[in-house]
C-alpha cells in the first residue's frame, strides 16, 4: 500500500513537474528567470501572455487553426475507422489477423519517411496553405491506430446484442445508431482524443505545407516564437504560448473523462 | 406441421457443424434440443432464426419457405442465453426499439408494451435499466421482447442457464405459462436434461452435429436408440457392462438389486441424495452405480443382479441398439 502510494507520487512528480515549471516560467519576469534566488521588487508578471496574445496575427488565431485541423482530422479518422473496424471485427480470424498485422506495421512506420512523397502529392494537388489539406494526411496517418483500437472495442461487445437486434429487424444503420455507437462510445472518445492529440502536436507536415502566417498551427507558431530572435531565447513568451496551447487539451480530457472511465457494458451479459 | 426442418445443415470451411437435421414441431408443442457443448444445438437454433446462413436443406414455417429470408422476415421470437438486453436503455426502451423500427405508432407502442410488461409482472420496473434488475427479472424482460413480436415460432436458447438452481425451478411454471400458452411451436435449447424433460413434450438429442434420437422423455430414458443417448440421458449415468460377442449391456442404476447370486462386488463409496442413496460398487466389470432407497442396508457379501427386461443391449462397434 505504501509502495503504491510512493509510486503514484513519483509518477505525478515525473509528469507534472515540467508542466509546473512551464507555468512558473510563463508568469516570471525575465529578470526573475535568470536570477531565481535574488530578491526582486517585481517577480510576477502577465507581460508574456500579453505579448503572445497581442502579436500579429493574434495567438488565438493559431489556436483556432489547430482546433479546426484537429477537429476535422478526428472527424475524418472516425468516419473511416468506425465502419472499417466493425467489418474487421466481423471477419474470420485468419484474414483479420493478416490485416491487423499490416495495420500494426503501418502504425509503427515512421511517418516522417513518407514526408517527401506527401509533399509531392500536396504540390501536385496544389494543397499548400490550406488547413483542410492538413487534416487529410493527419486522418490517414491516424487510421491504423484508430482501427486497431476500435476493432478491439467492437470485438468485446457481446455478439448476442446484435443478434437480438437482427431478430427484431434492425438494419445495419439502425444497429449502429441504437446499439453499437452508444456501447463503444468510451472507445470512440479515447480514440478521438489520441487522434486529436496527434494532430495537435504534429510539426513537420504543418511546417512545410503552411507558409501563410495566418494559417499556422500551434506547434509551428510556437516554434516561430522560440526562434524569433537570433540573440536570445524568449523563454517567457514561449512558456506562455505552451500554457495557452495546452488548456484546450486539458479541457478535452476533463470533458471526456467520464465516458472513457465508465464501463458502459456492465450488466449487459451476466445475470 | 408448423415448423419443419428438412435435411438442414451448416457448413463452415468444408466442415459440417450440423448435418441432416430433420425436425417437425407442431403448434402447441415444445421440443427441447439437448446435447453436450459443441454438439450443434445452438447452431440449429441460429439457423432457424436466420442468424447463420443455411448451407443445405430447407426450413418451412406454416408451409412458407423461409430458408433464405432475413431474421426479421421470419417471424421468430428468440430469448438469448445472455438475455441480450441493451444496457444503456431502460426496460421500456429495450422493448420499444423493435416496435419503433417496424414503424408502430407511439401510442400503440406504449399500449402493447404495457400489456406485455403486465403479463410478465414488470410494469413497475419499466423505467429501470437492465443492470438494476435481478437475473430473473432480466430473463422476463427478454421473454417479453420475444412475446411482443407475437411470432410464429419461439426459440429459447438456454434461457435459464444464468439463473441459480432455486430460481430456475421457480421460473419453470412461469415460463410454461407465458410461452407454451401461446400455442406456437417452441424450441428449447438446453444442456440440462432435467430442464428439457420438465419443459418439453419431445426431446431431440444432438451429438456431433447430428440428431441421435427424437422422442418423448419417457422413451429416451427407457428405450434409447444408441449408447450415446443412453449415457447422456439419466443421472446418475447408466452402467455399461461387457456382454458376449461384442455387445454392451446397459443397466440403469435404479434397476440394480442386491441378491444371493450374480456379479460380486465391493463397496467403494456412497452418496446420500436425500430420498435415495447412490452406491459405487467395485466389480470385475468396473465400477457399478447403484441407486437404492436410503434405508437399504449393505450386505456383507455383495452380489448384484437385475431383471433381464431392465437390460438394454447395444452393439459395441456401432453404438446402436441391438434387439434380441
Amino acid at each position: 500500500m505504501k509502495a503504491t502510494r510512493f509510486l503514484i507520487l513519483a509518477l505525478l512528480v515525473w509528469s507534472l513537474a515540467p508542466l509546473t515549471w512551464q507555468l512558473y516560467t510563463s508568469f516570471c519576469t525575465d529578470q526573475a528567470l535568470v536570477t531565481p534566488f535574488a530578491s526582486l521588487n517585481q517577480r510576477w508578471t502577465l507581460d508574456h501572455y500579453q505579448s503572445v496574445l497581442n502579436s500579429n496575427p493574434p495567438f488565438i488565431r493559431y489556436l483556432l487553426n489547430s482546433l479546426f485541423v484537429g477537429g476535422l482530422s478526428t472527424f475524418l479518422t472516425l468516419l473511416l475507422a468506425i465502419p472499417s473496424s466493425y467489418s474487421l471485427s466481423k471477419m474470420g480470424r485468419r484474414s483479420s489477423l493478416v490485416i491487423k498485422f499490416f495495420l500494426i506495421g503501418c502504425a509503427l512506420f515512421p511517418y516522417v519517411l513518407l514526408f517527401l512523397a506527401l509533399l509531392e502529392i500536396a504540390r501536385y494537388l496544389q494543397l499548400g496553405n490550406s488547413l483542410i489539406a492538413l487534416a487529410v494526411p493527419y486522418a490517414a496517418l491516424s487510421q491504423p491506430l484508430a482501427i486497431l483500437l476500435l476493432t478491439n472495442a467492437f470485438s468485446d461487445l457481446p455478439a448476442e446484442l446484435e443478434d437480438a437486434a437482427r431478430v427484431e429487424g434492425l438494419s445495419v444503420v439502425q444497429r449502429f445508431r441504437w446499439i453499437l455507437l452508444p456501447l463503444i462510445s468510451p472507445a470512440i472518445a479515447s480514440t478521438a482524443i489520441l487522434v486529436f492529440l496527434f494532430s495537435w502536436n504534429e510539426y513537420p507536415i504543418a511546417l512545410t505545407w503552411i507558409s501563410d502566417s495566418g494559417k499556422l498551427t500551434l506547434p509551428v507558431a510556437m516554434a516561430r516564437i522560440a526562434g524569433s530572435s537570433i540573440h536570445s531565447v524568449p523563454y517567457g513568451p514561449y512558456a506562455a504560448a505552451t500554457v495557452i496551447g495546452s488548456i484546450p487539451l486539458i479541457l478535452l480530457v476533463m470533458v471526456f473523462q467520464k465516458p472513457i472511465v465508465s464501463g458502459l457494458t456492465t450488466g449487459a451479459v451476466k445475470g | 406441421m408448423t415448423l419443419e426442418l428438412e435435411n438442414v445443415g451448416r457448413n463452415i470451411n468444408k466442415q459440417w457443424i450440423v448435418e441432416n437435421i430433420c425436425l417437425t414441431v407442431a403448434d402447441n408443442e415444445c421440443l427441447a434440443l439437448v446435447g453436450p457443448s459443441g454438439c450443434g444445438k445452438s447452431t440449429t437454433l441460429r439457423l432457424i432464426a436466420g442468424l447463420d446462413p443455411v448451407s443445405a436443406g430447407s426450413i418451412h414455417i406454416r408451409g412458407r419457405d423461409i430458408t433464405s429470408l432475413s431474421p426479421s422476415e421470419r417471424s421468430v421470437g428468440m430469448v438469448f442465453q445472455s438475455y441480450a438486453l441493451l444496457p444503456h436503455l431502460t426496460v421500456f426502451e429495450n422493448l420499444e426499439l423493435g416496435l419503433r423500427v417496424r414503424g408502430v405508432p407511439k401510442p400503440e407502442r406504449r399500449f402493447k408494451i404495457k400489456g406485455i410488461l403486465d403479463l410478465v409482472q414488470l410494469w413497475n420496473r419499466a423505467d429501470n435499466r437492465p443492470a438494476e434488475l435481478s437475473g430473473g427479472q432480466r430473463q422476463r424482460v427478454a421473454l417479453a421482447r420475444a412475446l411482443l413480436r407475437d411470432p410464429e415460432v419461439y426459440l429459447l436458447d438456454e434461457p435459464m442457464s444464468n439463473l441459480d438452481a432455486q430460481l430456475r425451478e421457480d421460473i419453470r411454471p412461469e415460463l410454461r405459462r407465458l410461452v407454451l400458452e401461446q400455442r406456437k411451436p417452441t424450441i428449447y435449447v438446453t444442456h440440462d436434461q432435467h430442464e428439457a424433460m420438465a419443459m418439453a413434450q419431445r426431446i431431440a438429442v444432438l451429438h456431433e452435429g447430428r440428431i441421435e434420437q427424437i422422442d418423448t422423455p419417457y422413451n429416451l430414458y427407457h428405450n434409447p436408440e444408441s449408447l450415446f443417448v443412453a449415457r447422456f440421458i439419466g443421472r446418475p449415468q447408466i452402467n455399461c457392462l461387457k456382454g458376449d460377442s461384442g455387445s454392451i449391456r446397459a443397466v440403469r442404476p435404479e434397476s440394480i438389486r442386491f441378491s444371493d447370486e450374480g456379479l460380486s462386488g465391493k463397496l467403494q463409496s456412497r452418496e446420500w441424495l436425500g430420498n435415495s442413496q447412490l452406491l459405487f460398487l467395485e466389480t470385475q466389470q468396473g465400477v457399478i452405480r447403484m441407486m437404492t432407497s436410503p434405508d437399504q442396508g449393505i450386505p456383507a457379501q455383495i452380489r448384484l443382479t437385475w431383471r433381464a427386461e431392465d437390460e438394454i443391449l447395444f452393439d459395441a462397434d456401432t453404438g446402436l441398439r441391438s434387439r434380441r
